[in-house]
């Protein structure tokens, strides 16, 4: 019995009803038949489990997408937009991939070459092979670097070509990619969503893996650094740049350290990132930013987000930088006209993979080919420049001007004709997608990686990232608006052996520490502490507000004095604008308002945005509850109002509860958790001021109580109601107590005390010395002779311990940082 | 003619800064026809460290490093040099034509840091601006001879600009000047510069200094007050790099003291780099430019 005799009828239709549809050159239509094959199993399993509808198929694998916290930004987005992905990946079969295996090397090498040319002897252009006008318009070209070569003459160590596949099969370049090799964490998503939702189908294909690539990639980047056991860093331009996301998971996949420009310095030609041990040596970065934003003193000055000096590290300390300055002169349309020659010239062959056919217009019969057939060519910018005659885009079809476009393009190429090219018009072949439920065929691009190993060999992933287009021009950016992305598995004939020890030349040393912590991440840990904290209270007491506690152990008569300190307290955290109004709508502004800077809603977003520039050092089941919107609530009933903050409370249980159950007993861990203390225990003298002072009422005290959610500890105790001096015990003073000031002290005492120390005389720093003493402060007192004086003495101390630890671990002079000063102390 | 150059800048913060590293390109670099010797640089309060620094262009760049704190600062940069003594420059009638200049641009052979390729393209702070293309259209037409016609334009420059000092700053985009049809030396070298790479010619921004008091029965010079700019065209393989100021409508002659030539004003700026806790600031120039036989 055959798998297709035990299914639903609708099942087994899906290849049959695409192939119908499918245009000529489609990946699976026209594919021979061993091929066609593979395609069939493919879609008849995913059909399987989709139960026949693609839409079904659609939702598992957007779950997937969702669940990675796979997002992106297209240019002049502020919030990250849901990953679009479709769910049948392309299949490219083992002899095709070879071939373009064989010319993406061979491309590679040409480029290192050309290069290399160009930033040393610039023999190409002295005997007349290459103009030195498309050098020149490059605006990625720096003649600042001619003369620096790269310490192992590596000026290129990772690469990414966009291929397009015509409709007979030929595969042609449509870009080469040396500046920043967007795309590749992506493909890497992709696949891992795919694996997901699919179960064991693409095992089951002989799909080749990724990852001895990036291993590879890894080894490769580690061979040039001057150490044995280097450092290195992925150099990201932060957290609003499009690609972020996919820099995290990068620098988390392969274990490098995620650093910004702010983190990095130069010292007398070295480059060291600011830890909390102070200065540590980085061997090698790989770059995410353009060669003009790396160094304010040497190339572009306006940059902001470089590093001073970083020039030097490169040219004078041997730095290790992937790729190199300047690289993405090679990057022009005008170079791409070119490369077929030089192929001829520099590696004695023609090109395996040739790149779309281009002409130069800086050439007069080149330009007089590219006047005459400009009906049946693209015209684009030769250096990817706003340029006259093709404003607000960079190229056009020649078929698609009108006959006054035509002449003034004509005639801004006669007076700068170096800055246009002519160019084949391309024509996609199609591969199977979803859209709206049903199964189509698209055109489709392929961005393939490739980057050196170890032994400086060029080694090619063996997928990619494939761009579906929904409409439009191809050419562009990553994604463009309504395009499609999808996974591309490379088939095998036999089964892909398994990744293990055996892929990796040797064994890594065993290693248990987490690395070391940049200032910055330190930073940002301890305010995500904070912050997190922070909601918790506000959302505590809201929910003491809309009859937590009061009401069910003393009935309706709650002393107004009590909601008026409680109402108090939420406009003194900025919750809320004041505290006119009845409860309903003030708790909904205290949770809900954005424009409020202490409400749940503020404080989360921050929380958020906090966490965003932590990705590569959160889990991601953290990152997803972080992310969560707030749960609904109606400010006229209070009953939604009590079960959104205890939602919220909940919510911030399971963030401790991973902190405390997941996360590794790193530095990185100990200023997360001393942010939650910090923020604790100065809530806690606040709190214990406002609710705990002479003459309190019962039900300041049993608010006191619930706030600090020690009710069952204090019935645990006393069996009489609330008194004064046992409650301010308790709530201050207990060591036992996880929610009690001294309790607080003395943990942050021990996590600055097992900080790395700067000091080599064995005294202690100062926020050592200062957590020593209010805990000691501490420890003496019961709650009988606890004062008010006590309380606001132990606040300043811990306002002035806070001060100390940004002083000592965090950078300084930044904005976000000070801005959470004035909003949380 | 042989000068002696005195520049001192005087920048007073209203806060504390540190100006931890920064570059001064005030050091002649090396061009034909000019000799400087006797350099010297002192900074106040001293720098830590004093080195040089390559540069893409015909630039001397120094890097400085302060430690301290500082709320004021003094450099004085003074030099001699010697203009070589020739016959000033003018339009002859055998001078190529600008189709030809355009042509022999594209083919030039030369990488060098005054290579003509290296200023053809839009640079970071000149764009190529149609509105500025349009307005020197008539000028550049391609078959006219191209020293006649560059003159014509620095001329036109200086005729429809009007020349108001701290009408515009270091920062002002050359569009915004040239809407204004006002500005400073930066802003008329920065149009001109726009003008002539609009139809594919290579030019060049320089930096430098103007005889302070002219030679007697000449007109003083606008722009002898303080660091002057103007515009290097090259001229074809055999003519070479001429320069033109259009901030006083003429061909640079042995009254224009070269420093530096670059892009545009971000490759020359005379002092940049990194200044932490920014506040507002107040700077002074004085230049002194005399012939050395006045002196004596």
């Amino acid at each position: 019995m055959s798998m297709a005799d035990t299914l639903p009828p609708d099942v087994t239709g899906w290849a049959e009803a695409y192939l119908a549809r499918a245009p000529k050159g489609d990946l699976f239509a026209g594919a021979g038949q061993e091929m066609a094959g593979h395609w069939r199993t493919m879609l008849d399993r995913l059909s399987v489990q989709a139960q026949g509808d693609p839409a079904v198929l659609a939702g598992n694998v957007e779950r997937q997408a969702v669940d990675l916290g796979l997002a992106f930004r297209l240019t002049g987005d502020q919030q990250e937009r849901p990953w679009p992905l479709s769910p049948v990946p392309l299949l490219i079969g083992s002899r095709e991939w070879t071939q373009i295996e064989r010319g993406l090397t061979q491309r590679a090498q040409l480029l290192e070459r050309v290069i290399s040319d160009i930033y040393s002897t610039q023999s190409l252009v002295r005997t007349g092979k290459l103009p030195a006008s498309v050098i020149t318009g490059s605006p990625h070209y720096w003649r600042v670097m001619t003369g620096s070569p790269p310490p192992h003459g590596h000026f290129v160590h990772f690469y990414a070509a966009d291929l397009a596949r015509g409709p007979e099969g030929e595969w042609r370049v449509l870009a080469d990619r040396v500046r920043t090799p967007v795309g590749v964490g992506y493909a890497l998503e992709n696949r891992l969503a795919l694996s997901r939702a699919t179960g064991d189908l693409l095992g089951a294909l002989n799909v080749r893996r990724l990852a001895p690539f990036l291993n590879a990639l890894r080894r490769g980047l580690a061979a040039d650094c001057e150490r044995s056991d280097p450092r290195i860093g992925l150099l990201s331009p932060g957290r609003f740049n499009q690609s972020y996301a996919e820099q995290a998971h990068l620098a988390r996949y392969l274990g490098l350290l995620l650093v910004e420009g702010e983190d990095l310095i130069v010292s007398d030609g070295q480059l060291f990132v600011r830890t909390i041990q102070g200065l540590k040596r980085i061997d090698g970065l790989w770059r995410w930013m353009d060669s003009r934003f790396l160094d304010p003193l040497a190339f572009d000055g306006e940059s902001r987000i470089g590093v001073p000096d970083l020039f030097d590290a490169c040219v004078k300390g041997g730095l290790m930088l992937a790729n190199w300055p300047g690289v993405g002169v090679i990057e022009s349309r005008a170079m791409a006209a070119f490369l077929p020659q030089l192929a001829q010239e520099m590696l004695g062959a023609d090109l395996i993979l040739p790149n779309i056919a281009t002409w130069w217009c800086g050439q007069s019969a080149e330009r007089a080919h590219v006047a005459d057939a400009m009906g049946e060519l693209v015209v684009g910018s030769a250096f990817d420049r706003d340029v006259a005659g093709l404003t607000g885009t960079r190229f056009l079809p020649g078929s698609a001007m009108d006959e006054a476009q035509r002449t003034a393009l004509l005639n801004a190429m006669a007076r700068r004709p170096m800055d246009y090219v002519g160019q084949e018009v391309v024509r996609l072949s199609t591969t199977p997608a979803i859209v709206n439920g049903q199964m189509i065929p698209l055109p489709f691009t392929l961005r393939v990686f490739v980057a050196r190993d170890e032994l400086g060999q060029w080694r090619i992933m063996p997928g990619a990232f494939a761009r579906l287009a929904a409409h439009g021009d191809i050419r562009a950016a990553l994604m463009g608006e309504g395009d499609l992305s999808a996974d591309m598995c490379v088939l095998d004939g036999k089964p892909v052996p398994q990744d293990g020890l055996s892929a990796v030349a040797a064994a890594p040393t065993i290693r248990r520490v987490g690395g070391m912590l940049p200032a910055k991440a330190a930073d940002n840990l301890y305010w995500l502490g904070r912050y997190i904290e922070r909601t918790e209270m506000t959302a505590r007491v809201i929910r003491a507000i809309v009859g937590g506690s009061i009401e069910a152990d003393l009935g309706p008569a709650v002393e107004s004095s009590t909601m008026a300190r409680l109402t108090g307290q939420l406009a003194l955290w900025g919750a809320t604008s004041g505290t006119a109004g009845t409860v309903g709508p003030l708790c909904a502004q205290a949770l809900g308002d954005g424009s409020q800077p202490g409400s749940v809603r503020s404080l989360m977003t921050a929380v958020a945005g906090i966490g965003e520039g932590l990705r590569d050092r959160l889990a991601v089941d953290y990152w997803r509850l972080v992310r969560l919107p707030l749960p609904d609530f109606d400010g006229g009933a209070t009953e939604t109002l009590l079960e959104a903050s205890s939602r919220m409370i909940e919510r911030i249980s399971a963030l401790s509860g991973l902190a405390a159950e997941n996360m590794g007993r790193t530095e990185g861990w100990r200023f997360h958790d001393m942010g939650r203390r910090m923020e604790r225990a100065i809530n806690g003298c606040r709190l214990a001021m406002l609710f705990g002072a002479e003459g309190a009422s019962a039900d300041d005290l049993t608010v006191l109580l619930d706030l600090n959610d020690s009710q069952i500890s204090y019935r645990n105790r006393y069996l009489s109601g609330p008194a004064l001096a046992p409650v301010r015990d308790l709530v201050a003073l207990e060591p036992q107590n996880p929610r009690s000031i001294v309790y607080q002290a003395q943990r942050l005492a021990e996590h600055v005390a097992a900080l790395p120390t700067l000091h080599t005389d064995g005294m202690p720093e100062e926020p050592q010395r200062l957590a020593a003493v209010l805990a000691a402060g501490l420890a003496p007192l019961t709650g009988d002779m606890l004062t008010m004086d006590d309380l606001r003495d132990t606040e300043i101390r811990l306002l002035g311990l806070s001060d100390a630890i940004g002083q000592r671990y965090f950078l300084q002079r930044r904005k976000e940082k000070s801005e959470g000063v004035s909003l949380l102390s | 003619m042989i000068y002696h150059i005195r520049h001192q800048t005087i920048v007073h913060y209203d806060a504390l800064v540190q100006l931890a590293r920064f570059n001064l390109r005030l050091r002649p670099a090396p061009w034909p026809g000019q000799w400087t010797s006797d350099y010297h640089l002192a900074v106040d309060p001293a720098p830590s460290s004093i080195e040089s620094r390559p540069s893409a262009w015909p630039v001397h760049v120094a890097r400085l490093e302060i430690d301290s704190l500082l709320h004021q600062i003094v450099i004085e940069s003074s030099f001699r040099a010697g203009i070589q003594d020739s016959a000033p420059i003018e339009p002859q009638d055998d001078d190529p034509i600008i189709a030809a200049v355009a042509q022999a641009a594209l083919e030039a052979r030369d990488m060098g840091s005054a290579g003509p390729a290296q200023f053809l393209h839009a640079s970071p702070r000149v764009p190529l601006l149609p509105q500025i293309g349009a307005w020197a259209g008539d000028l550049l037409a391609s078959d006219r001879p191209i020293v006649g016609a560059a003159l014509a334009l620095a001329r036109r420059i200086k005729g429809a600009f009007a020349y108001v000092s701290g009408a515009t700053d270091a920062m002002t985009p050359v569009e915004d000047a040239f809407a204004a049809r006002h500005g400073v030396c930066q802003d008329f070298a920065h149009v001109m510069v726009a003008a002539l790479r609009w139809f594919g010619l290579p030019a060049a921004y320089v930096s430098g200094y103007l005889r302070t008091d002219p030679p007697p029965g000449m007109p003083r010079l606008v722009g002898a007050d303080a660091m002057h700019a103007w515009v290097m065209l090259w001229c074809g393989p055999t003519r070479g790099w001429i320069g033109f100021d259009p901030t006083n409508g003429v061909i640079a002659g042995d009254g224009h003291v070269f420093v530096a030539m670059g892009r545009d004003y971000a490759d020359v700026a005379p002092m940049d780099g990194l200044f932490v806790g920014g506040s507002g600031q107040n700077v002074k120039v004085m230049v002194d430019v005399m012939p050395e036989e006045e002196e004596t």
